[in-house]
């Protein structure tokens, strides 16, 4: 396989290639690496923080919590909860720099970009992570019945207040305007019906379903033309029947995946793929398969997320934040926080990332991260926070982000490599001759600060 | 574009510097006349709890809900018969005696949203509760009318949605000098000293030179003309009050910008709120004061509107622990010296007539206030800042 099909093959299905993939790859043909991605990406290891600390909270009632606690205590317990959601996004980000499940850790990030959802229970949402991780590369149809049911989403988008009686339509219609259908694919007499076949769906507090029967209304409903005593999954299934579903779905992978720019009748193409059987490796293992994946104009065209940006840096120099809350700065910076999303409808991602501010941010990333740059920007406060701490950063004047750095695991690979080599690994955009002779004039003084440089360049922002 | 006409516009801003002198004692000479409007717009963010900021002083309801919290009579400013000022508010209502201030009531949207991200969102991007707009209504302001990320200033270190067009923002800075420093690294000189034609043609690698030169531009453009003016005022030794400053030093130096957005926070009090918000209050009110003094001194009050909103008021009634919970309809402030209704816009929030929740029922539509000082204020088209046509109000 060509190097630069390698290359841009592991920037969208991972995080880039190493020199060793690129190395070990080039003699193989394409489908043989492919095959390799998916078959790397079969099993699946779920993201576990430590929550024993909590049980009693999670578990107990508050009769039962005050015969152990002060209410105090109890409070403080809450918030240390809360406060765990934080240490379950280092853990993710951690994760997402391993060399393991490449495929199926870049698609639960996809996936959970469509299934936006947000809570401060630490054992919800942690469970709800490891649904997008279980289902990134199954059965859509079985994925979406699923995270219908967790008790993340319940409480996100108000199911659990949806009862016979005063049906809740928001989850109804964000299941159609922003998870299947988009807007305008559907009417409101639809979100009617189904907001009742979702009526009684809520949780247990160990996270399993639980339907609540006197709430459910078991009465008929007309659903896209259809009628019947339906429930929830039915309604989702009715919903996957409209090929619609599956051509808003594949657009948003064509955007994620392929080109920011939509090429309508690859969209189609890939729609007719998808909507034969919902299966999300057979569509992915299509588009990573066709030659056009690999035309010129879809190679280094995507502007990073903040995410990518952060852990492809890592994937090449890995680093240790000493202080995991600069975890958090930094993904505040650049305006994306995993397990943060602001709203329902997520990042929108592509040219919204960039602004003056943020890409000199970003542009000074690898410097900050890798060379002890010094930085004296701060961070918003939270809306939470009193006024004293709103603004606690802004008197550090100068900050640095404290790291490890493992260079001899860089080294290792990059040592006896060419610049020319160096800037192959690193930058997939294209490179005119006024940037060759740009980096050509850069002065090599070791391949560790070169490596730093090329990071710091607008193309290294593509991918 | 041409590169030429490109790097024309772009750096149109430093070029500024080297007009004919003629022409600029021609600009002196009709400065006053043409001086541009601008303005400023504070968030109170977490939800301030406008029923204690303006006290419905004579409503039994207000007082039956909030045994542990009401503002005691005797400690309020009065202003009308029904309303009145919380008394750290005194500097802000010496300004309302002067007939600087008016005070919109109730002022919310349709189904309102009580998370402060949701919240935070409508009023930024001036949607509807049911809609997710991805720019906010002063980046389609800069998109239309301004071409340049400083048209729009945001008083912090990094953008918020408010600021975000399409294809063009706003920019943030806290500290112009800051800002000029870290645009100005050797490095990035040598990065733009070759781009190139194809660089800015090419989609989104050209979208990044392209922002990179006007962040550029921008931040040099900030930082030398404000060095021009330097505040003696003694503001409050404070974040607020030094956000309020660099503002003052913006517009006193002739910036050419038309909106600045400040966000000062802590008015999430859902715990012992009297004394929390009773020094926010303090420490708006003070940095207000004087903020229109330094801009009074330096004649550019009378083009300079501010608006002070929160992404939502609170519950009427207190909760156990001394504060109060995510509400609804609000007030906002609007400050200068050309309001056509001065004082009170309108009745005092209708406590017998809450929402289900609990809450104040909204009057007035956010977006009429936006599209009234879109319209009457900066004079640009509002219909398609907001993608609809609101009716306009009567305030200025």
């Amino acid at each position: 396989m060509k190097h630069k099909h390698i290359q841009h093959l592991y920037c969208r299905a991972s995080f880039g290639a190493d020199i060793n993939d690129l190395i070990q790859f080039k003699s193989k043909s394409k489908s043989k690496v492919i095959s390799q991605l998916f078959k790397d990406s079969q099993d699946f290891k779920p993201l576990e923080l430590d929550l024993a600390e909590f049980s009693d909270i999670k578990f107990k009632s508050y009769k039962e919590l005050r015969d152990k606690y002060t209410i105090a205590e109890i409070q403080k317990l809450r918030q240390k909860q809360q406060q765990k959601i934080r240490d379950l996004n280092y853990a993710w980000l951690e994760r997402l720099t391993e060399p393991n499940f490449l495929l199926r850790e870049k698609m639960t990030l996809f996936w959970a970009n469509v299934f936006v959802c947000r809570d401060n229970d630490i054992y919800f949402i942690q469970q709800y992570n490891n649904t997008l991780r279980e289902h990134a590369l199954g059965d859509f149809k079985a994925f979406v019945k699923a995270i219908a049911k967790e008790p993340s989403m319940s409480k996100y988008l108000n199911n659990r207040q949806n009862v016979k009686k005063k049906p809740n339509e928001n989850f109804a219609r964000e299941l159609m305007e922003l998870f299947t259908l988009g807007v305008g694919n559907y009417t409101e007499q639809d979100i009617k019906e189904s907001a009742r076949a979702f009526t009684g769906w809520s949780y247990k507090r160990n996270g399993a379903f639980n339907l609540r029967k006197p709430q459910h209304d078991y009465g008929l409903k007309t659903f896209f033309g259809k009628t019947g005593n339906f429930d929830g999954d039915d309604i989702i299934a009715i919903i996957l029947e409209q090929k619609q579903c599956a051509k808003f779905i594949c657009t948003k992978v064509y955007k994620y995946f392929i080109n920011s720019k939509i090429d309508a009748k690859r969209v189609e193409e890939i729609t007719d793929i998808f909507f034969k059987d919902y299966n999300i490796s057979n569509l992915m293992r299509y588009i990573f398969s066709s030659k056009w994946f690999y035309d010129d104009k879809n190679i280094g065209v995507k502007i990073k997320s903040p995410v990518e940006l952060l852990i492809g840096i890592q994937k090449v120099v890995p680093v240790n934040f000493n202080n995991k809350r600069q975890l958090n700065y930094l993904q505040k910076m650049m305006g994306q926080i995993l397990l943060y999303p602001n709203n329902v409808a997520g990042w929108k991602g592509g040219k919204s990332w960039i602004d003056s501010n943020s890409l000199m941010f970003r542009m000074k990333l690898a410097a900050l991260i890798l060379n002890n740059a010094m930085i004296n920007l701060e961070e918003k406060g939270e809306f939470e926070d009193a006024f004293e701490r709103y603004y606690k950063n802004i008197k550090k004047r100068n900050r640095f982000i404290k790291t490890t750095k493992n260079w001899s695991e860089f080294d290792k690979k990059y040592k006896n490599c060419t610049a020319l080599e160096l800037t192959d690994v690193l930058i997939v955009s294209k490179l005119d001759k006024d940037t060759e002779s740009f980096i050509k004039n850069l002065q090599v003084k070791s391949n560790r600060n070169f490596c730093i440089q090329l990071m710091s360049i607008p193309e290294y922002q593509l991918c | 574009m041409e590169r030429r006409d490109f790097l024309k516009q772009s750096t149109l801003a430093s070029s500024l510097f080297f007009v004919p002198n003629f022409v600029k004692a021609l600009e002196n000479v009709s400065k006053n006349n043409m001086k541009h409007k601008k303005l400023v717009i504070i968030q109170l963010t977490g939800g301030n709890d406008g029923l204690n900021t303006i006290i419905p002083y004579t409503n039994d309801i207000y007082f039956k809900n909030r045994p542990g919290i009401a503002i005691r009579k005797n400690s309020i400013i009065k202003a009308t018969d029904q309303l009145g000022f919380h008394q750290n508010l005194a500097p802000l209502k010496n300004l309302y005696d002067q007939g600087y201030v008016s005070v919109i009531n109730n002022v919310g949207y349709p189904n309102p949203n009580r998370s402060h991200f949701r919240s935070t969102d409508i009023w930024q991007t001036a949607s509807n509760a049911d809609e997710y707009l991805t720019s906010g209504w002063v980046g389609r302001f800069i998109e239309k009318y301004g071409k340049n990320p400083y048209t729009a200033i945001e008083l912090d270190d990094s953008l918020s949605l408010i600021m975000k067009g399409e294809n063009i923002n706003g920019i943030a800075t806290r500290n112009p000098n800051v800002l000029f420093q870290n645009t100005n690294t050797p490095f990035f000189k040598k990065v733009l000293e070759q781009q190139t034609d194809a660089h800015l043609s090419e989609h989104n690698l050209g979208y990044l030179y392209k922002t990179m030169i006007e962040a550029k531009s921008s931040a040099k453009y900030i930082y030398e003309t404000s060095k021009t003016y330097k505040s003696t005022f003694e503001y409050p030794n404070n974040p607020f009050g030094s956000q309020l400053k660099t503002t003052a030093e913006f517009i006193n130096s002739d910036l050419d910008s038309k909106i600045y957005y400040v966000s000062m926070g802590g008015f999430d009090t859902h715990a012992n709120q009297l004394n929390k918000q009773s020094k926010l209050l303090q420490t708006y009110a003070d940095a207000i004061a004087v903020f229109v003094e330094d801009l009074k001194k330096n004649d550019s009050f009378k083009d300079t509107l501010i608006l002070t909103f929160s992404e939502f008021g609170r519950r009427v009634q207190q909760n156990a622990a001394g504060g109060t919970d995510h509400g609804a309809a609000n007030n906002i402030f609007l400050i200068g010296e050309n309001l056509k209704k001065k004082g009170f816009y309108n009745d005092a929030p209708n406590l017998l007539n809450l929402d289900a929740n609990g809450d104040v029922r909204h009057t007035i539509d956010f977006r009429t206030v936006y599209a009234t000082i879109l319209d009457k204020w900066l004079q640009v088209d509002d219909t398609s800042i907001l993608n609809k046509s609101f009716s306009k109000l009567d305030f200025i």
